[in-house]
């Protein structure tokens, strides 16, 4: 089964620089219920939570932005506040130019959310009948439901579930249906709480194509707002990544740009053949007197595997090919590993005089 | 708001209940066997009273009549004021409020349209209790129907008040509702479904029996037992329908205000969809 594709043809677009969601200096603190009268009753109570604090950024039209972070990181709690079903503290959000709390159904106009809770559709009731009462909520008539209904079944390989009870559907029919009810209406946002939770390797595969579909309409540019604890998804899909640590955005940047703001040291691998592996050692030695370097046996015979780790872009790597190739030794591959997001989100976590210190 | 837009979400909510109703036959065909039962037995019970009605009392010379329109009455009444609060309840149980509040549709409406399924099923059992008797116990009704009708509405929107009310208390303090606790059962005990309330003062006493006079569904019911047993028209039934009005003016703006306080409350809590 191929992947789902939004629009089935369509050409390829690429993220433009106009804002479509902006998140200015947001804050939600969850208030104690209550405060005044356990206080006057003397009993006892937990402090408020600060669930994110001062958070500014914005969602470009037609780009994924990803949001990454632990659990209890503030993540829900901001797709929340966009989808404008919890209110923030201070600060506010706007969609497509509408405020969050003063238009909050200009902006659930705009916006549609696709989570992987399960329990929000009706398990009674078909797929189908599912997507038709919450089209009519919308505000569709019926014509238009059913038209638009049967387009996002089949675009969203869905078509033989259509009358299926939600409960009788897979997982990942379930998380498709999710998408199709988000898109409705046609929104031109899109808020993906992990997507691909609980879904089996193919159909994660499946709806990240699907995903990434939708934002290359050319017609229709569609900007998604997507969170994750699948790193390696947030990096294939995400134009930009946000990391959220304790309530507060701790970087934001395309994700090749934080793993390389996070360390730009690279470690090499190059896997050769040579006649003579002492020459090329004592060629190496000579060319770098304080740089570090192992040279051991392949797991191919006759091959010889160089591990050294270089800043980006330095000349090291210059450097030792051309001792390779002066030692008339053949090239095999060359392997390169930077820091990846998981190791950037390690970063983030950590204390914040840790982080200094690594800094310094 | 547009308000054809406000009925095709009210038609979606009632369509969708339809269906999820469809989708467990037997329960409906219970609940109308339930109401045949208690329709008979009530024919039985009244049976023990005949040539004992007490001139006083001239609604209850037939009891089958008036136990009847008690009892359509109190399944109105039972879904006006507690149908806002469980609709709401329902909707955060099964963990479908969050994805209804994503769509363009206020809070209030979202609470209207999904209790009006109920008040579609309410009509229809409670024109059972009439029609069952009716139909199997000769019991025949007289009067304006239309102005029956029209207390029976005017009964449920000052009920529904109460029931915002309710709705509002659930969605702060999630359970326990005491509306529906002191309305369901006072309105049971003191609006005379079961009894003439003038037995309460006999037994009671005039301060228990003042209780009856704060029951909205005491009017609503002697409105509507006069209508259709004693068959006295609009000039007639003038007191309790004022009265009916007055408790509207009071409540609706009353419960409107508090309604959009707990809903404000729960937004700012973040607690909307939990239960």
């Amino acid at each position: 089964m191929s992947a789902a594709t939004f629009p089935l043809d369509s050409s390829v677009t690429a993220p433009n620089g106009k804002a479509v969601v902006s998140v200015d200096h947001i804050s939600k603190t969850y208030p104690v219920p209550f405060l005044r009268l356990k206080k006057a009753f003397k009993r006892k109570f937990k402090p408020p939570v600060e669930a994110v604090r001062d958070v500014s950024f914005e969602v470009r039209e037609g780009e994924i932005f990803g949001l990454i972070g632990p659990n209890g990181a503030g993540k829900t709690t901001l797709t929340k506040i966009i989808a404008t079903l919890i209110q923030p503290t201070a600060g506010q959000v706007t969609v497509k130019g509408f405020d969050s709390v003063q238009d909050d159904l200009d902006v659930r106009r705009h916006v549609g959310l696709a989570g992987a809770e399960e329990r929000s559709f009706y398990w009674r009731l078909t797929a189908e009948q599912n997507l038709q009462f919450f089209a009519r909520l919308h505000g569709l008539s019926g014509d238009e439901a059913t038209t638009r209904i049967s387009h996002l079944l089949r675009a969203l390989q869905l078509e033989d579930s259509a009358r299926k009870r939600f409960a009788e559907l897979s997982t990942g029919n379930k998380q498709g249906l999710a998408i199709a009810r988000a898109l409705l209406a046609n929104p031109p946002v899109l808020l993906l709480d992990e997507p691909t939770r609980s879904l089996d390797p193919l159909a994660a595969t499946r709806m990240r194509a699907t995903i990434k579909s939708l934002t290359q309409d050319a017609a229709r540019r569609v900007t998604v707002f997507l969170t994750s604890h699948n790193l390696a998804e947030v990096e294939e899909l995400c134009n930009r990544v946000a990391i959220i640590s304790q309530g507060e955005i701790r970087a934001l940047d395309a994700p090749r740009n934080l793993r390389a703001t996070h360390s730009d040291n690279e470690k090499v691998s190059i896997t050769f053949t040579v006649e003579d592996a002492m020459k090329v050692e004592a060629a190496l030695r000579d060319a770098f007197s304080s740089h570090p370097f192992t040279l051991g046996r392949g797991e191919v015979s006759n091959t010889w595997t160089l591990a050294f780790s270089r800043k980006a872009n330095d000349q090291t790597l210059d450097t030792v090919l051309r001792v390779l190739h002066n030692a008339t030794s053949i090239v095999k591959s060359i392997e390169s590993e930077r820091a990846t997001l998981l190791e950037v989100l390690e970063h983030y976590e950590q204390p914040d005089s840790q982080q200094k210190e690594k800094g310094e | 708001m547009n308000p054809l837009l406000f009925l095709r979400r009210i038609w979606a909510f009632v369509v969708r209940d339809w269906r999820l109703e469809l989708s467990y036959r037997m329960q409906f065909f219970l609940r109308v066997l339930s109401i045949l039962i208690l329709v008979t037995t009530f024919f039985f019970v009244s049976r023990i009273f005949v040539g004992f009605a007490d001139p006083r009392f001239t609604q209850w010379h037939d009891p089958l009549a008036a136990w009847l329109t008690g009892m359509a009455m109190l399944n109105y009444f039972m879904t006006g004021f507690s149908s806002l609060a469980n609709a709401i309840r329902q909707e955060q149980v099964q963990g479908t409020l969050e994805s209804v509040l994503m769509t363009p549709i206020s809070v209030p409406t979202v609470i209207v349209a999904s209790s009006a399924w109920d008040f579609v099923q309410a009509t229809l059992f409670s024109s059972l209790y009439l029609v069952f008797g009716w139909l199997f116990f000769n019991v025949h009704y007289m009067g304006n129907f239309l102005l029956a009708l029209a207390f029976l509405l005017l009964t449920t929107v000052v009920l529904s008040c109460l029931g915002i009310l309710s709705a509002s208390f659930a969605m702060v303090f999630k359970r326990g509702d005491p509306f529906g606790v002191f309305l369901g059962a006072g309105s049971a005990l003191f609006s005379g479904v079961f009894f003439p309330t003038q037995l309460i003062r006999d037994y009671a006493g005039g301060a228990v029996a003042s209780v009856s006079r704060v029951l909205p569904a005491t009017y609503g019911l002697d409105g509507l037992r006069r209508v259709l047993i004693e068959g006295q028209g609009f000039a007639q039934v003038r007191q309790p329908l004022i009265s009916l009005l007055i408790f509207l003016a009071v409540l609706l703006p009353l419960s409107l205000w508090v309604f959009s306080r707990a809903v404000r409350r729960a937004k700012r809590e973040g607690s909307l969809i939990q239960y």
